[in-house]
């Protein structure tokens, strides 16, 4: 539904989005995902044709953005990040004003202005001014703005930032329903969003896509770098041997209590094999004259993932570990 | 042209729901009801009036009274047009739709002229006060208005320009004043330079002796095609602009 090839967009010198390609299919929820400032908004903006890109090439619903703009815009929903509305209007009046404003034809404007207040749950709401609704409120205006044309594409940044848990859960449960309809591209920066609402995430940072994957497949990514050690006797010790491996980044003490010690080993980024990496831990560890009681691979939240993507980035950036690292990360 | 009736509606509506047009139109008439009783209480005192020089002629163009508000109207219309759209982010959900810029400048445009419509409409009382009094030359009534019309398109073109040059609708109106006020002052130079090109340029561009020429039933083609290239062109810099947006 969404197809983004090699999309680069230019302020002057500084790059906001860097040569970015990714995929969304029909009935799919895709989470993007990255901090702040990572070019999140450009490319969502780009692909709702608020902005032009420098290069590269945006098919949506198989319409090409530059080539047929107002015919490509048809078929996307798009709700900007804080969900910009006119606060004069009624909710009901400014819905038919998006409806006429997307070309349903008059006939079917009522109706499908009722299906989208319906479908966000606000038809208490219908003849209220925009002003005086509360964020959460707005926030499904803008929903039933986005899909009020009912478009193949819906296209949400930040849907949730600014409502409290339970706004915030009514709105991912709302969206998890529109991917029945709709291809769904969503934008945030907190990582349970995606774990509740999406099938598949793309991670961006500095304007780099530097994951890409089903939820499962990002928590590997994950997995694969940390190791956690509950040894038995001195734990300055079990430190030292550990943090003197090969491919260790670093080492972090977690919990002790007596003589034990439980450690987290997170393996450098070129640690292919952190499963012969651990064999190699354990050894050492016993030699040094400690016991191993356990040793597994980290749990990872998404949250872990996240940071160890996004930070590496800056870690390494511009030298060739970068590269090598970006490679494995996306493959 | 897809989305000039939604916008152009929905501009209308904005400037109604608020209080803005009201207040504008409450100042606006007072002054020229003011300007009117003045204009006629002058004329009561007359014995005998000159065929050029009736209540109509001082009304349309030779009283300062009837420039403050034409100079004034158009930049408080355009104000909001675009600086508004951009403070509030809404010019982002606007952009998106399956709009054309042309379309959408347009209709802000259009929007705004019909205001300015309406504004002018209940001074057309006066003539009905006025033909109480003695005979009414509907030919300058007519080209009267036809004046007012076109020098309020031309002002809010650049009214609409200078909208969307700004985020502030302050800013808007100040710059819109600025340009408004400036070509009416410029064309004041016609009365100080007495020939050559100084005085040709400032005639040309004078409002005030455009109004007057409208006022006496006079309707100058050179006229007309001045205020249309000022609706022209400024609205197709608008669009220009506004679809420079996408490339910032």
């Amino acid at each position: 539904m969404i197809e983004v090839k090699r999309l680069t967009k230019s302020y002057g010198n500084v790059a906001a989005v860097r040569d970015v390609s990714f995929e969304v299919g029909a009935h799919e929820v895709v989470g993007f995902l990255g901090p702040n400032g990572a070019g999140k908004t450009t490319t969502l903006r780009i692909i709702a044709g608020f902005l032009g890109a420098t290069h590269g090439r945006v098919v949506v619903d198989g319409l090409d953005i530059v080539e047929e703009p107002i015919r490509a815009r048809t078929r996307v929903g798009y709700m900007p990040e804080n969900v910009p509305l006119y606060p004069e209007m009624r909710v009901s009046e400014y819905l038919r004003f998006r409806a006429e404003l997307k070309r349903v034809p008059r006939a079917k404007r009522k109706e499908l202005v009722q299906r989208a207040m319906h479908d966000v749950r606000i038809e208490d709401h219908a003849n209220v001014i925009i002003g005086q609704l509360s964020k959460g409120y707005r926030q499904r205006v803008g929903l039933a703005d986005a899909i009020v044309s009912r478009p193949a594409v819906l296209v949400l940044d930040e849907p949730t930032a600014g409502l409290d848990p339970n706004q915030i859960r009514e709105v991912r449960d709302l969206i998890r329903s529109l991917a029945k309809h709709h291809a769904v591209l969503l934008s945030t920066h907190i990582m349970s969003e995606v774990e509740s609402t999406c099938d598949r995430a793309l991670v961006i940072d500095r304007g780099r896509l530097v994951a890409e994957g089903t939820l499962d497949e990002l928590r590997k990514l994950r997995r694969s770098r940390a190791t956690r050690f509950t040894v038995r006797g001195d734990g300055d010790e079990a430190y030292e041997v550990l943090s003197k491996l090969t491919g260790v980044r670093d080492v972090h003490r977690e919990d002790e209590e007596d003589e034990v010690t439980v450690l987290e080993v997170r393996w450098t980024a070129k640690t292919l094999d952190p499963a012969g990496k651990t064999e190699e831990a354990v050894n050492a560890l016993v030699i040094a004259g400690l016991r191993v009681r356990e040793a597994s691979p980290a749990k990872a939240s998404l949250d872990d993932v996240f940071a160890l993507l996004t930070e590496d980035e800056g870690r390494n950036d511009d030298s060739r570990a970068d590269e090598d690292e970006e490679e494995e990360g996306s493959s | 042209m897809s989305g000039f009736w939604p916008v152009f509606k929905r501009d209308l509506f904005a400037i109604f729901v608020t209080p803005t047009a009201w207040v504008l139109m409450v100042i606006f008439l007072f002054l020229e009801g003011f300007n009117f009783y003045w204009l006629t209480a002058h004329f009561a005192n007359q014995v005998d009036l000159a065929v050029d020089q009736g209540p109509l002629q001082w009304f349309f163009g030779d009283t300062i009274l009837f420039y403050l508000p034409l100079l004034m109207l158009p930049p408080a219309l355009t104000m909001r047009s675009f600086a508004e759209e951009r403070r509030a982010g809404t010019i982002e959900s606007l952009l998106t739709a399956p709009v054309s810029t042309a379309a959408v400048v347009l209709a802000k445009w259009c929007a705004a002229f019909a205001t300015y419509l309406i504004a002018w409409a209940p001074t057309l009382l006066y003539i009905v006060i006025l033909r109480r009094a003695g005979d009414v030359d509907w030919r300058v009534v007519g080209s009267s208005y036809l004046g007012v019309m076109l020098i309020g398109a031309g002002f809010l073109g650049i009214g609409v320009l200078m909208s969307a040059m700004s985020k502030s609708q302050f800013v808007a109106l100040v710059l819109a004043l600025a340009v408004t006020v400036g070509l009416f002052i410029i064309g004041i130079g016609e009365f100080i330079f007495d020939r050559g090109l100084a005085h040709d340029i400032c005639a040309h561009v004078s409002i005030w002796s455009q109004m007057a020429d409208f006022s006496k039933g006079q309707i100058d083609s050179r006229h007309i095609l001045f205020d249309l290239s000022l609706v022209v062109l400024p609205l197709f810099i608008t669009v220009r602009v506004v679809d420079s947006w996408r490339w910032g």
